[in-house]
């Protein structure tokens, strides 16, 4: 008996031109989820005096908050702060829904004629990690722009004022788009990998060790998720500083 | 086994992983280091220094992570 364990998500089937991948159906389940659970609690409202699970969700909200404004200053915090706590919310989420029991065993035989698993983690696919970096890394330029002017912007990137800021001006340039390929790779890498170790350790011995997998991969996520959106923050805090 | 052929290749998968993973190790190593002696010098910041350290991990991890990500490619799929 052999594992499959393939880089690129695998298609389920095809709608026209478009090819609708496992990672895809696992993505639109999350926002789903989310979606329909922030509007049931909507609609039971909230009291003055939290309840206990009121207090949890205020918890988290205010440690994210705290992050934005301790990072960015308070203007610029309560900006960002609905897109990154976003990012935080949506990428916890689908990490930690990839730990379910018949996650990756609950296959589909599809239309090439392979049998692929039904779900797969949302940031296991390099398409959904590419596009959250590339919304972010588009979100902090439209940012500084929007603060510092176009004409800021540029002057942005010669800042150190010297002799040698028209040769670092490129670099600089070129550091913005490592921070794009650093933000994807990272995410998708991270819980790629995880994936195919708790595949091989549910391969080799299927009973009592695969827990401290899926609690190493509990943690990973979480940590994950936290540093995706605490660089986000830096970043779009540093792309609006004002130097003195 | 000839060079250059597919079961090379999948070696050079396990070598790039040696080679690969000293230098996010030992920098994981410094970050915990410093942040325990702060902690040791200052011990009411421990949570922000927790924090903060908990991210600089991360980071270096990544390095790691890159590096695995051509093991697995090398190794797996070419």
């Amino acid at each position: 008996m052999e594992i499959e364990i393939s880089l690129a998500a695998e298609p389920l089937f095809q709608i026209g031109p478009l090819t609708f991948t496992n990672s895809m159906l696992t993505s639109i389940l999350v926002g789903l989820a989310l979606v329909i659970g922030s509007l049931v609690l909507y609609r039971r409202g909230w009291n003055l005096v939290p309840g206990r699970f009121q207090a949890l969700v205020e918890m988290g909200m205010e440690f994210i908050y705290n992050l934005c404004v301790a990072t960015a200053g308070k203007k610029i915090g309560r900006r960002i702060f609905p897109l990154v706590g976003t990012f935080f919310i949506f990428i916890l989420m689908a990490n930690w829904g990839g730990i379910y029991p018949g996650h990756g065993s609950i296959t589909l035989h599809n239309f090439e004629g392979h049998e692929v698993p039904l779900f797969r983690p949302a940031n296991s696919d390099l398409n959904t990690t590419a596009a959250m970096a590339l919304v972010s890394i588009l979100a902090v330029q439209v940012l500084s722009i929007n603060v510092k002017g176009i004409g800021g912007y540029i002057k942005g990137f010669f800042e150190p004022i010297s002799i040698v800021s028209i040769i670092l001006a490129p670099v600089h340039l070129i550091g913005e788009f490592s921070h794009l390929l650093s933000l994807s790779l990272r995410l998708f890498g991270n819980i790629f990998a995880g994936e195919v170790v708790t595949v091989v350790m549910f391969f080799l011995v299927p009973y009592v060790v695969p827990f401290a997998f899926l609690g190493l991969e509990m943690l990973f996520g979480f940590i994950q998720a936290m540093i995706f959106t605490v660089l986000s923050i830096s970043y779009m805090a540093l792309a609006t500083a004002k130097h003195d | 086994m000839e060079i250059g052929g597919p079961e090379a290749v999948k070696v050079m998968g396990g070598m790039t992983m040696l080679f690969g993973s000293v230098a996010p190790a030992v920098a994981i190593g410094w970050v915990v280091r410093e942040a325990m002696k702060s902690i040791g010098r200052n011990p009411e910041c421990a949570g922000d220094i927790r924090t903060t350290m908990i991210l600089g991990a991360g980071l270096c991890e990544a390095v790691a992570i890159y590096v695995l990500l051509i093991a697995i490619i090398l190794s797996l799929v070419a």
